[in-house]
């Protein structure tokens, strides 16, 4: 039995970050939705690479950190 | 009769067994006999008061491009390291076609700090494409046996091309990278290495990157299909929320297809002190489960050393220094002159002057450090001469051609009571030791030794046995190696002699052996005696021998 960790999903074929917060949180509003996915993933959205640019083999989590 | 008996050491088998005193025997390149054995041979080798074990293997190196014009992978081989695993992180030298050449060797540059110059047919003879090729050009020369992995980055570049660092690939071209691949484990390569972390040289996410999750586990069900092939990963290691995501990927990818995984690296670090407790809990969890899931953990602490003539690891955060440093040595020079240049790399050095950045470095001295500042920090110097720690960095090196090395000691990873107890953690692989990589920044050498001076004669932390069994006998267990790693008749004859109250590395220095007049650090090492790779004797008291007997194994 696995212990709880932060829950991640990795990218779709060609999917944007608004198609990506859209099945990632549904029943959010969509805006706040991708606001949430940006701030929990810094490590896409700050570091240097072309803007929007989402990677195959990205872990893009949903959730804040657990601890 | 034998061809050689090593008489009289103590035998430390590989498997953790108290060491007994004995002779080993060997026959052919394999080990023939282990015991009383007063028999002739054409060569003795006295180990009165020596170790006998068997030699160790490295997992985690770069040596690709060495093993082109260094076939002994010094100084690995003078370590006591009999067997090395290059290929790792998304990068080989093949499959390659000659059009995309370029391509990589500007990845080695980047992500490996190796210059390009060396990769030239004057040093390199590029008579390759495919991985057979590769291995056909090495082996002849060949003094330390090789396993290669294969990139996955080499993989993507050659069945999708300029595409490969652009989209996620096409069922087709998913099905020929599968078919590419089991060709390359035909032809040699033990397994395939991918990375979630690394940029080209354009600062281009690398290949590997590009690949969705349905790729990589297509390309795991072919390493499934032979008794289960190693999956090397580099995971964003910066951070313990991704590395943990990527050891349940890892564990996902190892049950569903039968095979061992590795990745690396996993350092202590004391800004994030629970950070490698945690990634080590997760890996037993998966474990505990069924996964096989092996993180890298080397014995070293990071010693990061750079001069302003190269583009450094230690520059990485300082993307504009990155780029002055890539200029040629004019330009570079007239860069740094130019107040307005000065200015922005002194700004982006931080708001203290690059107090925090580089304060704490000590002028280590290069071949033109003036003899004043050798041995002390930055921050002291910068105050004696009125400047910034940025400033002074910048001037210090224009007055001396460039030609000053600033040291950033026990950067991480440096806390001998916290590393002990990890390392020994039975699901902990010992490794990441760069071999061959990295050339101006750190020696990548003589973890091996440090390992018994540090954590068996030092700390404690290790019996003699069970250090030579973590870098032996559990990691051909763990990789799949076959016939290597223990002292058993009818392995191979991979050997190394060693005084186990001295073998250690020695100070890190630089070395100008690089093609094309390149610089490297490297240690020598210290205690080691002898060392015989399948058989032959490639190393004796001090001496690289003749020997050319290292072989492509898996």
């Amino acid at each position: 039995m696995l212990s709880a960790h932060r829950r991640f999903v990795t990218p779709q074929t060609n999917e944007t970050i608004e198609a990506l917060a859209a099945r990632a949180l549904p029943g959010e509003p969509l805006d706040a939705a991708i606001d949430r996915i940006k701030s929990y993933n810094m490590h896409i959205f700050v570091m240097r690479r072309p803007a929007g640019l989402l990677l195959g083999s990205d872990v893009v989590f949903v959730e804040p950190p657990l601890q | 009769m034998y061809d050689i008996v090593i008489r009289n050491g103590l035998v430390v088998d590989g498997e953790g067994a108290a060491g007994i005193r004995a002779d080993v025997a060997i026959q052919n390149g394999r080990i023939a006999a282990i015991g009383n054995l007063p028999g002739e041979a054409r060569q003795t080798i006295d180990a009165s008061g020596r170790v006998v074990a068997p030699g160790f293997i490295d997992p985690h190196t770069h040596f690709d491009a060495q093993l082109l014009w260094d076939g002994q992978a010094r100084p690995a081989l003078e370590h006591g390291v009999t067997s090395v695993i290059p290929g790792n992180c998304s990068l080989s030298l093949a499959p390659l076609r000659a059009a995309d050449r370029q391509k990589v060797v500007g990845m080695f540059q980047q992500i490996e700090e190796m210059p390009a110059v060396a990769f030239t047919e004057k040093y390199a003879k590029w008579t390759w494409e495919g991985f057979a090729g590769y291995c056909e050009t090495i082996a002849p020369d060949l003094a330390i046996n090789v396993a290669p992995l294969v990139g996955h980055s080499l993989i993507r570049l050659w069945v999708m091309g300029e595409d490969s660092q652009q989209r996620a690939a096409t069922a087709d071209e998913i099905t020929a990278m599968q078919v590419l691949l089991r060709q390359c484990l035909n032809e040699g390569a033990i397994g395939l290495s991918t990375s979630f972390v690394d940029v080209d040289d354009k600062a281009r996410p690398v290949p590997s990157r590009f690949a969705e999750f349905a790729e990589l586990d297509a390309l795991c069900a072919v390493l499934g299909e032979d008794g289960g092939r190693m999956l090397q990963v580099v995971p964003e290691f910066y951070d313990v929320d991704i590395t943990i995501a990527r050891v349940d990927q890892l564990a996902e990818l190892s049950v569903r297809h039968g095979i061992p995984t590795t990745f690396s690296p996993v350092f202590d670090s004391t800004a994030t002190p629970t950070a490698a407790t945690r990634i080590l809990a997760r890996v037993a969890e998966q474990f505990a489960r069924g996964a096989r899931v092996w993180p890298q953990m080397q014995t070293r602490p990071i010693d990061i050393s750079f001069s302003l003539l190269n583009p450094s690891l230690f520059l990485a955060r300082l993307p504009r220094w990155v780029r002055t440093l890539r200029l040629p040595l004019d330009e570079r020079m007239a860069a740094l002159d130019d107040a307005e240049t000065r200015a922005v790399l002194i700004r982006d050095a931080g708001p203290d002057g690059g107090e925090a950045t580089f304060g704490r470095l000590v002028v280590r001295g290069g071949d033109r450090a003036p003899a004043a500042y050798v041995g002390r920090r930055v921050v002291d110097i910068a105050r004696e001469r009125g400047q910034g720690c940025a400033e002074a960095i910048i001037d210090i090196s224009r007055e001396n051609g460039l030609d000053v090395a600033f040291l950033a000691a026990n950067g991480g990873h440096h806390l001998t009571d916290r590393i002990g107890p990890m390392l020994a953690n039975p699901l902990v692989h010992i490794g990441a030791s760069d071999g061959g990589a990295h050339l101006s920044s750190f020696s990548t050498y003589g973890d091996t030794g440090y390992l018994f001076s540090e954590f068996v004669r030092k700390s404690g932390d290790f019996t003699l046995e069970a250090a030579v069994k973590k870098i032996t006998a559990d990691t051909a267990d763990i990789w799949g190696l076959k016939d290597r790693g223990r002292l058993k008749p009818g392995y191979a004859a991979d050997i190394v002699v060693f005084d186990a109250d001295t073998i250690d590395r020695l100070e890190e220095r630089p070395v100008h052996d690089v093609p094309g007049d390149g610089m490297r650090y490297i240690r020598s090492s210290t205690g080691v005696d002898v060392v015989l790779v399948n058989g032959e004797v490639a190393w004796a008291h001090g001496a690289y021998t003749d020997a050319r007997s290292g072989a492509i194994c898996g």
